[in-house]
């Protein structure tokens, strides 16, 4: 009988209290190509962990052909043939290029055990035969250059070099397209061309549909830890695609109602911050929230982090009331009334085993002090409880853990933190990644309700329903620059997609 | 990010500042060069038989110790309880063979020690990987542990009288020099341990699967899992190895003394820790050489029997050694961030 290569049965993956994957039922087969495609935080990367062995899922089965699995490792997906090229490429920095590429082939070779002898001459030739077919000229140079050394350019194409220098009989692509030019996307779609006639199935995760809809083969839509439909590319349009991945017909409304107040709050002149982004001008009203999107690595991020103090702004002027202002701390920021709320909430957020009631309180320390000097508990309390009324959390035991929240309500915590403070000016970093769609409206509701106030608001995010809900102006980024300015009443996502994907810069040939 | 199109030839062509930067064990290498010249000049008498072979000797035990951390450090973790596993091997085996086994022949005990010393180094690996634990933590744990076992069960008396066969392995001679003034300096035989030592780790870094396993994990340990490479396997792997070389290092020290002292070689960990630093291995994993360790302990070496020889109170070691590392790392870390300019500090 003909089994598919690899066959996903109700997977369910769960970390801690967020359910990741809910019951996922997938079938890849040799030599098709695959577009997995969903919003952030929709379980597109959970999955391909748990194809690539890196998770294990809390339920359900893999197949490989047709050979029942409860769950794969590392090494027996890599002697399966699925390899993947990581989003972060995944490659190991104090090593050769040569290492990095045909390390794998001589471990896998042997089952994963690491006491064998390492055959260098086989490491050369299968390296320099990958690098070759990735339209790299492998070079004796370029084989003993260690890849920290290496510009980011050329580490994408060493990742996929590794992913097809084994025989490979499925090669995942995370966002393999995002950093690369056009004439290194060509090369790409080459090499899928070649990989899908020897036989081998493909599977991009991605967000540019026009490189899909070029690439053709089947499309997977993820949304909300499901797979919402599937089917080839070619019989769905754009607009359903992006559809079927928002669940726009759920959440269509448009959340702004208010318009911004006069009077200028921020003005931004000539910003740039190393090679990260450069000569961003942009200014904020009272009231008034701003969108900012683009894609990873168009600068957005790192705008962000200047903002809120954590990046070094190397040229240009910020002023506030129209003074002149330094965001050289994060302290100088806050002292401002600039508060940001970071994307990775886990990580850069919150403490994620201390209660809500600390969470909630650490910008006010100072109004919360005893006679002694000390913290006092009751004071504290009632700061906390005002906090999350005023959030609408849903739990009122504020001595219970952040860690033990839903995404949507730690959001809250962070943003009731924020509002703590009186702030002037915050700077929200992707406020709904891994939300829910209830929470995202109690969410949108707080930030308009901010913004009544006269709180100036800028959102970094690639939710773009989210930016053209919610906000009065968006500013697309790409290549670190500013590259077009929508209203957010009359613009279109296709707008801003073309936008985003418009001007992206060629190396200089 | 720009899209800047490289050449990798040239990229690959470093100049002499990048060489240091990229390979910061030939700094050490230039200190100790320069070092032994100056010496050598001033006091002639340094480049004698007998002072070289008197380094020699020296330099077996930290060593044998530095080239098991640079594993260990490779492998982005540390350990501080190799000395611990040291004395723990040392002391019980030499009161075993003297009590149970007065037969056992010379070779069996090293094996026994470095066996020994493999099992402990491997409970490290096991604890490291098992709890998740950082294995600074870890090891501070069992070297107290270890050294605890040693001192309330095995025994505190210091053994004057060794079992022959190791008195004899401790003064077996390689070479006989005659001084200029009659005295017969020998080489021993244990010397040898040193070198073997460093050949076979060697042949692990370079020639086999695991020495690269062990600088991917070292390089980034989440994507060395993801790439296959098993990391109980390393951690159990480098722990262990490092275990065996402290367990016959244990063995030399004893046998080369003349006596077993349950108090000796724990608290010099750091010292071997300064060795293997100096020779580039770097704190946070991923780097080192071989190489770069064996210079790193002829250093610190030299540096602690040379200044008594050109005049130099033995006091001020501690001080010369600490501005060496000190030195180093400002080097190296100077030389990296001009060589990455993009690598800015974060605020805090």
């Amino acid at each position: 009988m003909d089994h598919p290569f690899l066959e996903l049965r109700g997977i369910h993956k769960r970390f801690g209290g967020v359910h990741a994957l809910r019951g996922v039922d997938l079938t890849l087969r040799a030599g098709e190509a695959y577009h997995l495609l969903g919003e952030n935080g929709c379980g597109k990367s959970t999955v391909i962990k748990i194809m690539s062995g890196a998770h294990a899922p809390s339920e359900g089965e893999i197949l490989l052909d047709g050979v029942r699995h409860a769950a794969l490792s590392p090494i027996m997906a890599l002697q399966a043939g699925i390899e993947t090229v990581y989003q972060d490429l995944s490659l190991l920095p104090n090593l050769s290029v040569a290492e990095n590429v045909a390390l794998g082939e001589q471990l896998v070779g042997g089952g994963g055990r690491m006491l064998r002898w390492l055959d260098r001459g086989r490491l050369g030739r299968t390296a320099a035969q990958a690098l070759h077919e990735v339209g790299l000229e492998p070079t004796r140079a370029l084989l003993a250059t260690r890849v920290s050394d290496l510009p980011l350019a050329l580490r994408q194409r060493v990742a996929i070099a590794r992913a097809i220098a084994q025989e490979a009989r499925l090669v995942i692509m995370d966002e393999p397209t995002t950093s690369l030019t056009r004439h290194e996307v060509e090369t790409l779609i080459e090499v899928v061309g070649r990989l899908r006639a020897q036989n081998v199935a493909v599977l991009f995760v991605t967000h540019k549909l026009e490189e899909c809809y070029r690439i053709g083969g089947q499309a997977i839509v993820f949304r909300d830890g499901q797979c919402v439909a599937q089917g080839p590319i070619a019989g769905y349009s754009r607009s359903e695609l992006s559809e079927l991945m928002t669940g726009r017909e759920i959440e269509a409304r448009r959340y702004r109602t208010g318009a911004p107040e006069g009077g200028e709050l921020l003005r931004l002149e000539g910003l740039g911050s190393g090679e990260a982004f450069q000569d961003v001008s942009a200014a904020l009203h009272r009231g008034e929230i701003l969108g900012i999107t683009g894609l990873s690595d168009s600068g957005r991020n790192e705008l962000a982090l200047a903002l809120a103090g954590h990046r070094q702004i190397t040229e240009g002027r910020v002023s506030m009331d129209g003074g002149p202002v330094r965001l050289d701390t994060p302290a100088q920021s806050i002292a401002l009334g600039i508060g940001y709320v970071p994307e990775d909430r886990l990580g850069e957020g919150l403490f994620i085993e201390k209660s809500i009631l600390d969470n909630e309180v650490p910008l006010i320390l100072d109004r919360l002090l005893g006679p002694l000097g000390t913290i006092d508990r009751s004071k504290a309390r009632a700061a906390a409880q005002d906090i999350s009324a005023e959030m609408t959390l849903n739990t009122s035991d504020i001595d219970l853990p952040a860690g033990a929240l839903s995404g949507g309500n730690q959001q809250r915590v962070l943003i009731g933190r924020w509002l703590s403070i009186a702030p002037r000016l915050l700077v929200l970093h992707g406020p709904t990644v891994g939300v829910d769609v209830g929470s995202k409206d109690t969410i949108y509701r707080a930030i308009q309700s901010m913004a009544e106030r006269g709180i100036g608001l800028i959102i970094v995010s690639d939710d773009l329903p989210e930016l053209l809900q919610n906000c009065d102006r968006i500013l697309v980024m790409t290549a670190g620059r500013i590259a077009a300015e929508v209203r957010g009443d009359a613009a279109s996502e296709d707008d801003i997609y073309q936008a985003m994907l418009a001007s992206r810069p060629e190396a200089a040939e | 990010m720009t899209m800047t199109r490289s050449d990798p030839q040239t990229a690959a062509r470093p100049g002499l500042a990048e060489t240091f930067a990229r390979r910061p064990e030939l700094v050490s290498l230039c200190l100790l060069v320069v070092i032994c010249v100056a010496v050598a000049v001033i006091n002639p008498a340094f480049l004698s038989p007998g002072s070289l072979i008197d380094m020699g000797r020296a330099s077996v035990v930290t060593g044998l110790f530095a080239l098991g951390v640079f594993a260990i450090l490779a492998a982005g973790g540390i350990d501080v309880s190799f000395t611990a596993i040291a004395a723990l091997t040392m002391y019980a085996l030499t009161l075993f063979v003297l009590n149970v086994a007065p037969g056992l022949p010379m070779a069996v005990i090293l094996l026994i020690a470095v066996a020994g010393g493999t099992v402990l180094g491997a409970i490290n690996g096991w604890l490291v990987h098992t709890l998740r634990v950082a294995a600074l933590i870890v090891t501070i744990g069992t070297q107290y542990l270890f050294r605890g076992i040693l001192l309330a069960f095995i025994g505190t008396v210091w053994l004057m009288e060794l079992p022959p066969q190791m008195t004899a392995f401790g003064k077996a001679s390689l070479l006989d020099f005659t001084t200029a003034n009659g005295a017969t300096v020998t080489l021993p035989w244990y010397f040898l341990t040193f070198p073997a030592a460093a050949v076979l780790t060697w042949l692990i870094f370079n020639r086999t699967l695991m020495g690269r396993a062990i600088f991917a994990t070292g390089g980034n340990p989440e994507v060395a899992a993801r790439l296959g490479y098993d990391q109980r396997t390393v951690h159990l792997f480098v722990f262990a190895f490092a275990g065996g070389l402290a367990g016959l290092a244990g063995i030399v020290h004893v046998c080369a003394n003349r006596m077993a002292n349950p108090f000796d070689l724990v608290g010099t960990e750091i010292g071997v820790i300064a060795a293997v630093v100096l020779g580039g291995a770097r704190i946070t994993g991923g780097t080192g050489s071989v190489f770069g360790t064996v210079t790193g302990v002829l250093l610190i070496t030299v540096v602690n029997n040379v200044l008594v020889l050109v005049g130099i109170p033995s006091t001020w070691q501690r001080v010369v050694v600490g501005a060496f590392i000190l030195l180093a790392a400002a080097f190296f870390v100077t030389r990296r961030r001009k060589l990455q300019p993009q690598i800015r500090k974060q605020a805090i």
